[in-house]
């Protein structure tokens, strides 16, 4: 399976349980944001560019199932999705916890800028603080799911191969 | 730790993704039909998926809200305790208001209760969290429904309908800040155009002359007119006449019907929709009153 197929298919399982059985599980009217997820996830191991593509799909089946105007998350997840690839290359050290903690912001900074560019755009009224109390738990509880939704997009978009090879000397 | 890739350039991707993004935006903003066709049937894909789902996590939902909706909903028990403690209390005074409202209804001829209606169950929220103060039904295109039209419950008006889907619609309730409704005074006859607040009221922000002489819980309706909403709904009771406005002046309304303990709706036919000779016309027969 190439992987763009994979990709693909993740996208449309992802669609399918955001917009059905995370949908019924909420937390003070909260759900996760798979999609987002899945984006930031592509773009930490597919690269910017993948990334970028990906979440821009991801952010139109988004835009779709919630009813937001076609084109308003696509608009905000590719660049969380380069941002987060970027921002992996700098770091020295990743660990579960710098990772969880990447993703909780990475989630609550994509929900909220989705929500200040419904607000530029004249489609959202809702107050500043709801906005916020809105991604930071969308955040947290699209964190708490990330790690087996993490192997999978690892595995749509590197194919399963490790994404980098160390060198190392042998002898000592 | 993923590969390090030099010879990827995110940057002129990103500009090509955003200028699509924009333009798309832009043109679902002005009202591009085939955007919403799309949308509309990438919805109809997902809804047999989402019935099927809604059916088969009932238990685990039920199991769901008990473990974390609990603390909700000793509130909301303590909440509707008192608030049947302070109705039986004003039992009379409530009597006589709505003795009053149904005057006034009379007097004005308000045919509020003979509008022909779509009757909808509220499903939930809609997906995702873009957006608050909207709701899902449990009905559609197929059965009749049409954007725009007055969503009401037996107090009065609740909102319109957004997104209409084959089997599902999205209600704006009229407490949302992007909800207008044009609105008139029973008594005093002066019509504005009036907004949600984003809390339970919403608020004539046009159209009231700064000399008009409003009562505290003066009656409120729906103005009809332009609108797509039929005129004569009850909206709900002035709660405040802002009496000290210099120029302009904000009246704020109280909303008539209960947002918080809905489940059942009527969906209200425009007039062309309702069918002058009472013939059935097949859609949703059954739902129809």
């Amino acid at each position: 399976m190439t992987p763009r197929l994979r990709v693909l298919l993740v996208l449309v399982t992802a669609v399918a349980l955001e917009g059905t059985l995370l949908d019924e599980l909420r937390i003070g009217g909260v759900s996760v944001e798979l999609l987002l997820l899945v984006s930031v996830l592509t773009g930490y191991h597919g690269g910017p560019e993948r990334g970028a593509i990906t979440a821009f799909f991801a952010g139109l089946l988004h835009d779709s199932i919630v009813g937001a105007p076609l084109g308003l998350h696509a608009l905000v997840y590719p660049p969380m999705a380069v941002a987060v690839s970027s921002l992996e290359l700098r770091m020295l050290r990743s660990t579960p916890v710098t990772d969880g903690l990447a993703v909780l912001a990475a989630v609550a900074a994509g929900q909220g800028l989705a929500s200040a560019v419904g607000m530029l755009f004249g489609v959202l009224g809702s107050s500043t603080d709801e906005f916020v109390r809105q991604a930071i738990l969308a955040g947290i509880l699209t964190a708490v799911v990330s790690a087996p939704v993490n192997r999978v997009v690892r595995w749509a978009a590197t194919g399963g191969l490790p994404g980098t090879i160390e060198l190392r000397r042998g002898g000592s | 730790m993923a590969a390090p890739r030099p010879a990827e350039r995110p940057r002129p991707t990103l500009l090509l993704l955003a200028a699509a993004a924009l333009t798309l935006l832009t043109l679902h903003i002005r009202g591009a039909a085939p955007l919403d066709a799309f949308q509309q049937g990438v919805r109809d894909i997902l809804e047999p998926l989402r019935t099927v789902t809604d059916t088969a996590t009932d238990p685990i939902q039920t199991a769901w809200n008990g473990i974390f909706g609990y603390e909700e909903l000793l509130a909301q028990n303590e909440r509707l305790a008192e608030e049947l403690a302070r109705l039986r209390g004003r039992s009379v005074t409530d009597d006589a208001d709505r003795e009053l409202l149904e005057r006034l209804l009379n007097e004005v001829g308000l045919d509020y209760s003979q509008l022909d209606t779509v009757v909808v169950r509220i499903l939930g929220t809609p997906p995702g969290n873009f957006g608050t103060h909207r709701i899902e039904v449990d009905a559609g295109s197929d059965d009749g429904l049409t954007e725009g039209l007055a969503v009401v419950s037996g107090a009065g008006l609740v909102g319109r309908l957004e997104q209409v889907d084959r089997a599902r619609s999205t209600v704006i309730l009229a407490t949302h800040p992007e909800f207008l409704v044009g609105v008139r005074l029973v008594e005093s006859q002066d019509e504005g155009l009036a907004r949600g607040t984003g809390r339970g009221t919403l608020r004539i922000e046009a159209g009231i002359r700064p000399d008009a002489d409003i009562a505290w819980n003066e009656a409120v309706v729906t103005s009809g007119g332009r609108s797509i909403l039929p005129a004569d709904i009850p909206v709900g009771r002035v709660i405040d006449p802002d009496e000290n406005a210099e120029y302009e002046r904000n009246v704020v309304i109280d909303l008539a019907a209960d947002l918080e303990s809905l489940s059942f709706l009527n969906v209200v036919l425009a007039p062309s929709e309702a069918d002058p000779l009472d013939v059935d016309t097949g859609l949703s027969g059954s739902r129809r009153q």
